[in-house]
């Protein structure tokens, strides 16, 4: 159809037969979720953009090998996230991820006082604070699926375990995000 | 209260993120560009796996081997997943950095050349289309024999035979000097053109492309080889055959 824009399965073909243009979409339209999933498994924005530089770039050189029918964007973020991985590994350095809400940031879907919002700014900054304070496993297993709303396919892709660990280990990392929050609204 | 999933993703849209550059599709096609020149310094590289092979005087185990690809790899920037082991899982084209599956009428109507099918081996099982950036400029066709009587099924690919044909020029110097110790070179003829049946330990392969670029193929080892040139396609042939087997077959191409 005129004007629509090209799925993921039309660009790939265009781009597998040599059609650099092709690619370039397929770059911009990825770009934002590869670099987020890059930047919560390094910390770093720096080396997050060199991962997804050159997890773009791999990809690009392996489309040949890219399956017929398979989805892209697990695809891609298993390659970018590998390299966003071997970066920390091969620097021997690990920057603690240190996720931080937007200034002034307010819902869309109410107009409360000026008091609600800042009880509301400030439980999500407590409960923001309290994720980062979570292991690295439990952190990232939680920042994938719900701050990066990826699937569970995606989320299995991003950190290399499989689909079925994916939903163990968000279990495990919600049920002591909870018992954290309990703990803290007790207190 | 919501519960603590709704919570989190409510979080989403409040989070922070680092500004995404956007400056990535540049680096990409910065690495197209360098890709071309990196071809120009494969005959560097190629004197690097000489070095290599002079170092690996023992016979080298396939783990050695495969550690030896997998440098080799990362200094080549090559575009394709060596083989380290025997028979890695996932299709066939994918394991072999073969491309991609296709008819052979299609892979005839995107190559300048006429695809050499050997009678003797009759019409291929599977067709596979490699074209750049990751296969020679050009392109590459590889036919696929699953199983025929009489060749055995290698180990190394899983199939009998693999025909491999591009546009370009087999280049002596480059695979004689790859061959590890165990490994036979002899020339040949096949149907008046000049060929190499290599033999013994699997070996590497590189050809000159249509642009004069050395092309190290998919950087799998291959299996016993002839390989000749039929006025600029480079055809080879690979699959656990006897040397007459293998000229037999060559000679049938057409």
């Amino acid at each position: 159809m005129e004007g629509r824009p090209a799925d993921d399965s039309q660009l790939i073909e265009r781009a597998q037969r040599g059609d650099s243009a092709a690619y370039e979409e397929i770059v911009q339209r990825y770009q934002q979720i590869v670099f987020r999933t890059a930047y919560v498994i390094t910390g770093s924005s720096a080396d997050a953009e060199d991962a997804a530089q050159e997890g773009f770039v791999k990809a690009y050189r392996a489309l040949d090998r890219f399956r017929s029918g398979a989805d892209l964007r697990p695809w891609l973020l298993r390659i970018v996230a590998n390299e966003a991985r071997n970066r920390v590994r091969s620097s021997g350095r690990r920057h603690q991820l240190e996720l931080r809400l937007t200034e002034g940031f307010r819902p869309g879907d109410a107009v409360p006082s000026p008091e609600a919002v800042a009880i509301a700014a400030d439980e999500r900054r407590r409960l923001l604070a309290m994720v980062n304070a979570l292991s690295e496993e439990d952190r990232l297993v939680i920042a994938s699926r719900y701050f990066l709303q990826l699937s569970g396919e995606e989320t299995a892709a991003a950190l290399g375990i499989a689909e079925g660990t994916v939903k163990s280990r968000l279990s495990r990392a919600l049920a002591r995000l909870k018992a954290r929050v309990e703990e803290a609204t007790h207190a | 209260m919501p519960d603590l999933e709704e919570q989190l993703t409510a979080l989403s849209v409040a989070i922070d993120w680092p500004k995404t550059p956007s400056h990535l599709w540049r680096g990409v096609r910065r690495s197209r560009t360098e890709g071309l020149q990196l071809n120009r310094w494969a005959l560097a590289a190629v004197a690097v796996l000489v070095i290599f092979g002079t170092l690996l005087a023992y016979t080298p185990s396939r783990e050695a081997i495969a550690a030896w690809l997998n440098l080799h790899t990362t200094f080549l920037r090559t575009q394709s997943q060596p083989t380290p082991s025997p028979l890695p899982s996932g299709p066939l084209g994918e394991r072999l950095g073969l491309g991609s599956p296709t008819t052979l009428d299609k892979a005839q109507s995107q190559v300048s050349w006429k695809i050499q099918i050997p009678a003797a081996l009759g019409p291929p099982d599977e067709v596979y289309l490699k074209l750049p950036p990751t296969g020679p400029s050009g392109g590459e066709v590889t036919l696929v024999y699953g199983q025929r009587p009489d060749i055995r099924t290698s180990g190394l690919t899983g199939v009998s035979v693999l025909v491999t044909e591009a546009r370009g020029k087999a280049n002596e110097t480059f695979f004689q000097k790859m061959l590890g110790p165990d490994a036979t070179f002899e020339p040949v003829t096949v149907n008046g053109h000049p060929g190499y049946w290599i033999a013994g330990r699997p070996h590497m392969f590189a050809f000159t492309d249509s642009d004069g670029n050395i092309y190290t193929d998919t950087l799998r080892l291959a299996t016993d080889t002839l390989i000749f040139d039929d006025n600029g396609t480079v055809v080879r042939l690979e699959g656990e055959m006897t040397r007459a087997q293998a000229l037999q077959i060559g000679a049938s191409a057409g």
